[in-house]
């Protein structure tokens, strides 16, 4: 005992230093202003260019000047107005198909008991690693002019360019979006119930309408919207499928990249917003009520199906699996043989890009998304961190601004970021700099969200013990919260990087003669004649993406033992 | 010793919402003091003003006679021992109670002495270099204990810390805890819903009805002299009878009961409490002329209870219910059962009166 009065005694001398103290009051306020005014410069100041130069003639504020002759002239030029019509056709539709696929695809997966859910799920994901134009790459090989289907199995004229070639190509490419929430949305509702409404005498028909399909109805109108979201601002697919057939986004980027009409992008980019943030809007709603439909005492045993309801299912989801597979292997396969679909001859020929950017477009997109990684997923945890945790004054404002990207479609945000920009004292302009800034930026709104979520799930004495020990705003993160939120750093690090890989839409205004981006080099491929050699990047990116997830995939298990005991310990 | 806690007049609301109001108690130091009540009673957020992680909405609060309401929880060197451990997960048994000392920028010899020291007080040395999740619920509450003690804290304050543990363990560590406090004289605010916790282990418990402080006492005194209804009913079990009082007598069936400590006007409307174990049992031989006649009833057993070491027994006189509490090897003796009549005495001065409304 006389010893622990020596320590202790000696121990008073020690306290948590004042200074420390004083500098940490500063910390929460500093870091909420320096992430508000990021997201001000690089967010909301773009969009307000792209404002005013729709808005204003010459792009200059004023009362004279304000105009809305760019209006005018959009809605009564038949071609253009038509692209608003084009494209409302195309979501719409894209959003039908998806939601109800991907509805049975994940109600097969949740209240059936068939066999390989693991391989479906992670089939259904697969068009996540590939930027979204391999859709459309696939289709026209398999129902194009010189479609190995079209003029080569059943020789007919007909071949898929136009609305139905996009909706299918969109259609792809929404699944995994979709399927997610729906996947979420089935697992989440107590099965309980269906099973209470079976045992009081409810056919299964019956139980499907008046129990499963209502308890799930905010999921389905969530995955719905954002299905819409994504297939009314992607470019990527329409711009090489679409063929004279012009959507909203192909028509800001003709506008702006062929005419030169920036007032024209901007005023039509205005117009794409307004959909697309409804539908932001209506998902944002939604999502906020799901949570509480979501029970607790949901039940993971799943009573066994009838033979043919297996068989039913099982079919289903292997045609959807095999549409995905069929799309990756047309476009692996296409890269590797010499001429499709005659000359099936092995070769690496088109691995040899003839256009300008070539190899040194890769190697700019890894590095560019390591960084995009990086960063994305640090500011996002510090700004979740903040928020959530020590509340700022203006916390509900850096919430707004944080989910706000959401709402932004990619190629608005890219106009808005040459337009506001492209001056010569802003020295990242034409540096990867913009990019990696831009698609950041873009993907902001998930990156808070999932660190959110993860942030809820860290006890908040934790936090409180560690301020009770003497612990300040920068220890207590470094030391104990960003240990804790490895796995969702690194998760949101895998978004990130994917996204900045395979985005095509947000960067393509923002690439220039010294800084290429593997996406867009397919689209320029693709235009220039080389199809095959378009495949052939879009099959590295593929690769790239897979071998960057095993990789960490690999990390993750290694590191993970200790968190896998923080788990336990909850 | 000036070294006081003291809380002045501490109110406070959320929104509409009052959490605590017009709390005044001193805590001396060295003393262990249970805060007891109800969920929803306040006595947490009345802990957590304490720690500093919430401010009073008005009040003082001094320690060694200084007002430290605006000190951040860091600098105010108060020991917190959570209800769900809150250990840091990403750091062994060693590294969670060295964190305090870091923080403090005590050298590595002496930050590596005080763990040795805590982890031997403890009992944690052969988990040394474990994680929190490696540990059972009762040794994660110890490296709790001991983080929180490493730092050697002005005031220990502790929030349920046994309520998430087994029965078995709970008891063990309030044994454990108690020690602790009387060896190292730590003052020591502990929180607790559970009246056992804190009759057994407390000075002074303080019990907190609905942000109201309802009465402060040692363990004895506010078993014994409940000082309302709310007090009496929710420490221990108490049976109630309600009347109107007539010469310090209460009617109860058919008898007038003789009450000790009425005062106040005639015909009041009063509220009498008796313990289960205060009322006596008697056999028709076993009463004698010492016992006050108006005071015993005869009245059939309605339902019995086996609880263990005791019996209890529920009658129903006349509407009331009552409930005597027996142990075990007299009931045997008795041989009672189920429908039998017997002999029930309640002592003049085992009763506590309140006012009707209290």
């Amino acid at each position: 005992m006389e010893t622990t009065a020596n320590t202790a005694k000696t121990l008073e001398q020690y306290k948590v230093p004042a200074s420390r103290m004083e500098f940490d009051k500063f910390i929460v306020p500093s870091v909420t202003i320096c992430i508000g005014g990021l997201l001000l410069f690089f967010m909301i100041f773009p969009l307000l260019t792209i404002l005013q130069l729709s808005f204003f003639e010459g792009g200059k504020v004023g009362f004279s000047t304000f105009t809305l002759v760019n209006f005018y002239k959009y809605f009564t030029t038949a071609y253009t107005v038509n692209a608003l019509w084009h494209s409302l056709y195309i979501s719409i539709m894209t959003t039908i198909i998806v939601t109800i696929v991907t509805f049975f695809f994940a109600y097969a997966l949740t209240r059936t008991t068939i066999r390989f859910k693991g391989a479906y799920r992670n089939i259904i994901m697969m068009p996540l690693i590939a930027p979204s134009i391999m859709q459309a790459l696939a289709l026209i090989y398999l129902f194009g002019r010189n479609g190995l289907i079209t003029s080569h199995l059943f020789e007919t004229d007909w071949n898929i360019y136009g609305s139905v070639g996009i909706i299918v190509s969109e259609v792809l490419y929404c699944l995994p979006h979709s399927f997610v929430i729906l996947f979420t949305t089935l697992s989440a509702v107590d099965i309980r119930l269906d099973e209470a409404a079976e045992s009081l005498g409810a056919s299964p028909f019956k139980t499907f309408m008046k129990i499963t399909l209502p308890s799930a109805k905010y999921g389905i109108l969530s995955a719905a919207a954002l299905t819409f979201n994504l297939t009314i601002t992607d470019f990527g697919n329409p711009v090489v499928i679409g063929g004279n057939y012009n959507v909203l986004a192909t028509e800001i980027y003709s506008q702006v990249t062929n005419l030169y009409r920036f007032d024209l992008g901007a005023t039509i980019a205005i117009i794409l917003l307004v959909p697309s943030l409804m539908a932001f809007m209506l998902n944002y709603y939604i999502s906020r009520k799901t949570f509480s439909m979501i029970s607790g005492a949901a039940q993971p045993f799943i009573p066994p199906s009838r033979t043919l309801k297996k068989i039913c299912f099982s079919t289903y989801n292997i045609i959807i699996c095999l549409s995905i597979i069929i799309v990756f292997a047309t476009v692996i396969i296409g890269s590797f043989v010499k001429t499709w679909p005659y000359d099936w001859s092995l070769t690496l020929d088109h691995y040899t890009f003839p256009s300008i950017g070539g190899y040194s477009a890769i190697w700019t997109s890894v590095w560019i998304s390591l960084m995009v990684g990086l960063i994305g997923s640090f500011l996002t945890l510090v700004a979740s961190y903040v928020m959530e945790t020590r509340r700022p004054f203006f916390k509900q404002t850096l919430y707004f601004l944080s989910v706000m990207p959401a709402a932004i479609p990619g190629l608005v945000m890219g106009l808005g970021f040459i337009l506001a920009f492209n001056k010569p004292y802003y020295f990242f302009y034409g540096t990867p700099w913009i990019i990696i800034i831009n698609i950041v930026v873009c993907n902001f709104t998930l990156g808070v969200l999932s660190s959110i979520s993860n942030l809820r799930n860290i006890d908040s004495s934790i936090e409180e013990a560690s301020m009770a020990l003497g612990g300040d705003t920068i220890r207590t993160f470094f030391s104990i919260i960003f240990p804790l939120s490895r796995v969702a750093f690194f998760q949101n690090f895998i978004y990130f990087f994917m996204r900045s890989m395979t985005t095509i839409s947000a960067v393509i205004f923002l690439v220039s003669a010294s800084v290429h981006l593997a996406a867009i080099e397919i689209i320029m491929l693709d235009n220039d004649g080389w199809t095959a050699s378009a495949n052939a990047m879009c099959t590295i990116i593929i690769l790239i993406v897979f071998a960057v997830l095993g990789v960490l995939h690999l990390i993750n298990k290694k590191v993970a033992p200790e968190m896998q005991a923080v788990a336990a310990s909850d | 010793m000036s070294k006081k806690l003291v809380l002045k007049d501490i109110n406070k609301n959320f929104g509409s919402l009052i959490a605590v109001k017009d709390v005044n108690l001193t805590v001396d130091p060295g003393e262990f003091v249970c805060f007891l009540g109800p969920s929803g009673c306040g006595k947490t957020t009345l802990l957590r003003i304490i720690t500093g992680f919430e401010k009073q909405s008005s009040g003082t609060l001094m320690y060694d006679n200084q007002d430290i309401s605006d000190i951040i929880p860091q600098k105010r060197n108060f020991g917190i021992v959570f209800q769900s451990y809150a250990l840091f997960p990403n750091m062994t048994v060693a590294e969670n109670i060295a964190f305090g000392l870091k923080m403090r920028k005590a050298p590595k010899n002496l930050i590596e002495d005080r763990v040795e020291e805590m982890l031997n007080l403890m009992g944690l040395t052969e988990w040394k270099t474990h994680y929190p999740a490696q540990l059972s619920g009762g040794q994660q509450q110890r490296v709790a204990l001991g983080r929180a003690i490493a730092i050697k804290p002005k005031v220990l304050l502790l929030d349920e810390p046994l309520s998430a543990l087994d029965a078995k363990i709970r008891v063990r560590l309030r044994v454990v805890i108690k020690k602790l406090q009387k060896d190292l004289g730590i003052t020591m605010i502990y929180v607790t819903h559970d009246q056992e916790e804190a009759l057994s282990m407390a000075d002074r418990v303080v019990i907190m009805e609905n942000g109201d402080i309802k009465q402060v006492g040692t363990p004895w005194d506010i078993y014994r002299k409940p000082q309302s209804r709310f007090v009496a009913e929710f420490v221990g079990t108490s049976n109630f009878i309600t009347g109107t009082h007539q010469n310090n007598t209460l009617k109860l069936g058919e008898n007038q009961l003789k009450i000790d400590g009425i005062n106040g006007s005639k015909n009041n409307k009063i509220n009498v409490a008796i313990r289960p174990e205060k009322i006596e049992l008697l056999t028709d031989e076993e009463i004698t002329k010492d016992f006050e006649p108006s005071n015993l009833v005869k009245v059939e057993i309605e339902v019995v209870t086996f609880l263990g070491a005791v019996v209890q027994l529920t009658f129903n006189i006349d509407g009331t219910e009552i409930n005597v509490d027996v142990i075990e090897k007299r009931y045997e003796e008795l041989g009672l059962t189920r429908g039998d009549s017997v002999n029930l005495y309640f002592p003049p001065d085992s009763f506590h009166v309140f006012a009707a409304n209290m």
